[in-house]
C-alpha cells in the first residue's frame, strides 16, 4: 500500500496513530523483512544437503572413511533432534508455533537425515530383513511423532507420504503423465482403502479437537489418494465399472461435505473434477454417441455449474 | 478507453485486500476491518482462489461446447474464410465478456473472466497469423504482442503481461536472429541495450501515482526485465545458445566470442543487483539476485566441474544453512531496515502448499523400500487410451 492511502485511512479515523506508524514504516519501506527470503534460503540448503548426503552415501557404500561419514551423519540427526527437543514449547493439541523462525527447517532436516541413516543400516546391516519394508513404516510412526511433537506440517505429508508408500502407493503428481502411477493391477483398492481409512483417522481426530490444523493435510491427501483410486477403478474395469462409479460418487460426495464444513474449496475442485471424469466417461459409454450432443452436454453442465456457483455466491465466501 | 473496470473499486479492493492481511496479523481489529470495509466498498465479484480456478475449468469446458457447436454450423465456409470466423469469433466472445459479465455481473478477475479473456485473445491472435496463412513469424509474433499487451492493459491480467513481455522478448531475437552475420553476434549486447532501460523506465511508471491500479504488472516487468538482463549477459546462456542456433562449432581449447567479457558479466550482473538490491531496500532487486547468484553458480560449476556433484550438492546445501543461520541470528534485531520476523503475511505464504512441496520435493520417493511392483511397463496409462482391458 502506497503511503498516501495510509494517511487517508488515518485521517479518515479507520486506523488509530498507533497502527500507522506501525504499517507506515512497511509501506515507506523503512522496515522490510526478509522472512520469507530466509526460509527459503534454509529450505534449499536443507533440500540440498540432504540430496548430496543421500548419493553421497549411496556411492561410497562399503568404503573405508565411510564409517566416519555415517558416524557424522548420525552425530548430525542427533544435534538436530537435541536442539529440537530442548527448544520446543510442550505440546498442546492446538497449534504450536517454533520458538526460532528456523526451528522448522532444524526439525526438517533432523527428519530427512534421519531417512538416510535408516536406509543406509537398512541397506548394510539389514535390520529388518523381512522384505516388507518395515524401515518405511518406522519412519513413517517416528514422523508421526515428529509432526505431533514438533507441529509440523511439512513432517506430517512425509509422514502420510511414507505410510503410503509401505502400501506401496507413491503419491506424486509427477508420475501422473508417465502413466505408472497404479502399476499394479489391484493397488487403486489399496489406495482407496487407505485413504478413507486415513481420513476417517483424521476426522475423528479432528472431533476430538487434536491438531485440527492437520486435519486439511491428512484430508488433502486422502481425498486425492481415494478419488484416483476410483476412478483408476473405473477405467481399468473396464466392463464391470459401476461400483467403482459409485464409490467415486460418494467419496467426490464426502469431499463436497468436507469442503462445506472447513470452508476449504480445494476440495470443491476435486470433487468437480474427479466426478466430471466419471459421469462424462459413463456417459460416454451408454448414451452419448454424437459427436454434436458432446459439445450441448459440455455448454449444459459446466455452463449449468457456472451459474449454480455464480448464482449461490455467499455460500462460497471464505469466511472472513 | 482506459481500465475495463472501474477504477475507484479496483482501489477500493486493493485496500481492503490488504487491510485484510493487518487483520490476519492482529494489526487491526475485526472491527475496523468491518469499517474499512464498509468506507472502501466495491461491488465487483471477486471470489477466492479456490472459487476462481473452478470457474475458469468449468468455463473453458463450456467454451469448448461452444466453440464446438459454432465450429459445426459454419463447417461449410471453414475452408476459405477461418481468419476471418475467427476474428468474428474472437472479438465478439471479447465484446460478450465486457458487456456481460464486466459491465452488467461487475465480474473482476472471477476465473469466467480469465477464461473468456483467453479463449477469445487466442482467436484473435490466431485470425490475425492465419491472414498470413500462419507463414509469417514475424506477424504472429507482433499480433501476440500487441493482443496481450492490450490485455495486460485493459484487464490487469498478469498472465497477459508475462506473455506480452516473452513476445516481446522473442521478437527482439527472432529479428536479430533472422538478419545473420554480424547480427546474430550482437545479440546478448542489443538484449542488455534494450532491457536495461526498460527497467527503468517500468520502475519509473510503478513509481507514479496513475499506475497504482498496474503495479502487479509492473512489479512482473521489471523482474523479467533483470532476469533478461543477466541471462544476456550469462556465459552459460550465451555460450549453449551460440552452439544450438547459430551452429556454433567449437574445438576443444576454443572458446565463444568475447568469453571474458560474458564471465565478467556472470559474476558482475547479479553482485549489482544484491548491492543496490539491499542499498535500496528493493525486494524485486534482492529476489532476482538470489536466483542469479545461484544461476551463476550454477554456471561455473557446469564448466569446471571437479566431476563430484555429490560433494557439491552436500557443500552447497551447508553454505546455504550456514548462511540463512547466520542471517537469522544476525538480524534477530532489526539492522538498518532489515528484520528477520514476518511482519506481514504474503498472501500465498501459507504452511499449507508449502508442506506440500515438501513432500514432493524431498523424502516422498525416496522411502520407498521395496522394489516388487517397480518397472511392470505402463499398463495403464489415463482415459483409456492403451489396450489393456
Amino acid at each position: 500500500m502506497r503511503p498516501d492511502d495510509l494517511k487517508e485511512l488515518r485521517d479518515q479515523n479507520l486506523l488509530t496513530n498507533d497502527q500507522f506508524i506501525r504499517l507506515e514504516l512497511l509501506s515507506s519501506k523503512k522496515i522490510i523483512s526478509v522472512f520469507y527470503e530466509l526460509r527459503i534460503l534454509l529450505y534449499l540448503g536443507v533440500l540440498l544437503f540432504t540430496t548430496g548426503i543421500g548419493i553421497l552415501i549411496y556411492k561410497n557404500i562399503g568404503d573405508i572413511g565411510h564409517m566416519l561419514s555415517i558416524g557424522a551423519l548420525i552425530v548430525v540427526t542427533v544435534i538436530c533432534f537435541y536442539y529440537a527437543f530442548k527448544n520446543a514449547l510442550d505440546y498442546d493439541h492446538g497449534r504450536v508455533s517454533g520458538p526460532t523462525p528456523y526451528f522448522d527447517y532444524i526439525v526438517l532436516l533432523g527428519c530427512l537425515l534421519f531417512i538416510s541413516v535408516l536406509t543406509y543400516l537398512q541397506f548394510q546391516y539389514e535390520i529388518f530383513d523381512d522384505g516388507l519394508g518395515l524401515t518405511t513404516l518406522v519412519t513413517a510412526a517416528f514422523f508421526f511423532y515428529a509432526a505431533y511433537r514438533f507441529d509440523h506440517l511439512g513432517v506430517l505429508s512425509l509422514a502420510i507420504t511414507a505410510l503410503a508408500s509401505f502400501w506401496s502407493i507413491s503419491l506424486s503428481p509427477q508420475k501422473w503423465y508417465s502413466g505408472d502411477f497404479f502399476e499394479d493391477a489391484n493397488l487403486h483398492n489399496t489406495a482407496i482403502i487407505f485413504g478413507a481409512a486415513l481420513s476417517a483417522a483424521a476426522m475423528v481426530l479432528d472431533k476430538k479437537s487434536i491438531k485440527t490444523h492437520f486435519t486439511f493435510t491428512y484430508v488433502n491427501f486422502c481425498s486425492l489418494m481415494f478419488l484416483i483410486g476410483a476412478l483408476a477403478g473405473v477405467f481399468i474395469n473396464y466392463n464391470d465399472y459401476a461400483v467403482y462409479l459409485l464409490i467415486l460418487y460418494a467419496g467426490c460426495a464426502l469431499t463436497v461435505y468436507f469442503a462445506h464444513l472447513k470452508k476449504s474449496f480445494l476440495f470443491l475442485i476435486y470433487a468437480f473434477v474427479f466426478g466430471y471424469i466419471g459421469t462424462t466417461f459413463f456417459l460416454i459409454n451408454t448414451i452419448m454417441d454424437d459427436p454434436g450432443l458432446w459439445f450441448f452436454y459440455f455448454i449444459a453442465s459446466c455452463g449449468g455449474f457456472v451459474f449454480f456457483i455464480i448464482r449461490y455466491k455467499n455460500y462460497f465466501k471464505r469466511a472472513a | 478507453m482506459t481500465s475495463a473496470y472501474n477504477t475507484i473499486w479496483l482501489r477500493n479492493l486493493a485496500i481492503v485486500k490488504e487491510a485484510r492481511q493487518w487483520m490476519k496479523e492482529g494489526v487491526i481489529s475485526p472491527e475496523q476491518f468491518r469499517l474499512i470495509g464498509e468506507t472502501y466498498k466495491s461491488g465487483f465479484y471477486h471470489p477466492n482462489l479456490m472459487i476462481r480456478i473452478l470457474l475458469f475449468i468449468a468455463t473453458l469446458i463450456a467454451l469448448g461446447g461452444v466453440t464446438g457447436l459454432v465450429g459445426l454450423m459454419f463447417a461449410e465456409i471453414m475452408e476459405d474464410a477461418y481468419a476471418g470466423l475467427f476474428l468474428v469469433y474472437g472479438i465478439g466472445s471479447l465484446l460478450f465478456l465486457e458487456s456481460v459479465f464486466i459491465k452488467r455481473s461487475h465480474h473482476y478477475k472471477s476465473g469466467v473472466n480469465e477464461a473468456l479473456l483467453y479463449h477469445s485473445l487466442g482467436f484473435i491472435i490466431a485470425a490475425i497469423a492465419g491472414f498470413a496463412d500462419f507463414d509469417s513469424v514475424t506477424l504472429t509474433t507482433v499480433a501476440c504482442f500487441f493482443v496481450l499487451g492490450f490485455s495486460a492493459w485493459r484487464y490487469h491480467d498478469l498472465i497477459s503481461t508475462g506473455a506480452a513481455l516473452c513476445a516481446f522478448a522473442f521478437l527482439v531475437f527472432y529479428e536479430f536472429y533472422e538478419m545473420g552475420g554480424i547480427f546474430e553476434q550482437i545479440i546478448p549486447l542489443v538484449f542488455i541495450a534494450v532491457f536495461t532501460p526498460l527497467y527503468f523506465l517500468f520502475r519509473k511508471f510503478r513509481n507514479d501515482k496513475r499506475a497504482a491500479l498496474w503495479e502487479d504488472g509492473l512489479v512482473l516487468a521489471e523482474a523479467f526485465s533483470l532476469i533478461m538482463v543477466y541471462a544476456a549477459g550469462n556465459y552459460f546462456v550465451v555460450r549453449e545458445l551460440s552452439i544450438n542456433l547459430l551452429e556454433l562449432n567449437l574445438e576443444a581449447g576454443q572458446d565463444i566470442p568475447l568469453a571474458f567479457l560474458f564471465y565478467g558479466l556472470t559474476v558482475i550482473i547479479p553482485m549489482v543487483y544484491l548491492y543496490f538490491g539491499i542499498k535500496n531496500k528493493d525486494v524485486v532487486l534482492l529476489r532476482v539476485s538470489l536466483l542469479a547468484i545461484a544461476f551463476s553458480v550454477f554456471t561455473f560449476k557446469y564448466y569446471f566441474s571437479l566431476g563430484h556433484p555429490e560433494f557439491t550438492l552436500t557443500g552447497a546445501g551447508v553454505v546455504l544453512v550456514t548462511i540463512a543461520l547466520l542471517l537469522f541470528r544476525y538480524l534477530k534485531t532489526p539492522k538498518a531496515g532489515w528484520t528477520r520476523e514476518n511482519i506481514l503475511k504474503e498472501k500465498w505464504a501459507d504452511m499449507n502448499p508449502e508442506a506440500f512441496i515438501i513432500s514432493q520435493t524431498m523424502g516422498g520417493n525416496q522411502v520407498v523400500v521395496d522394489d516388487s511392483f517397480k518397472g511392470g511397463g505402463g499398463g495403464f496409462s489415463g482415459g483409456g487410451s492403451s489396450g489393456t482391458f
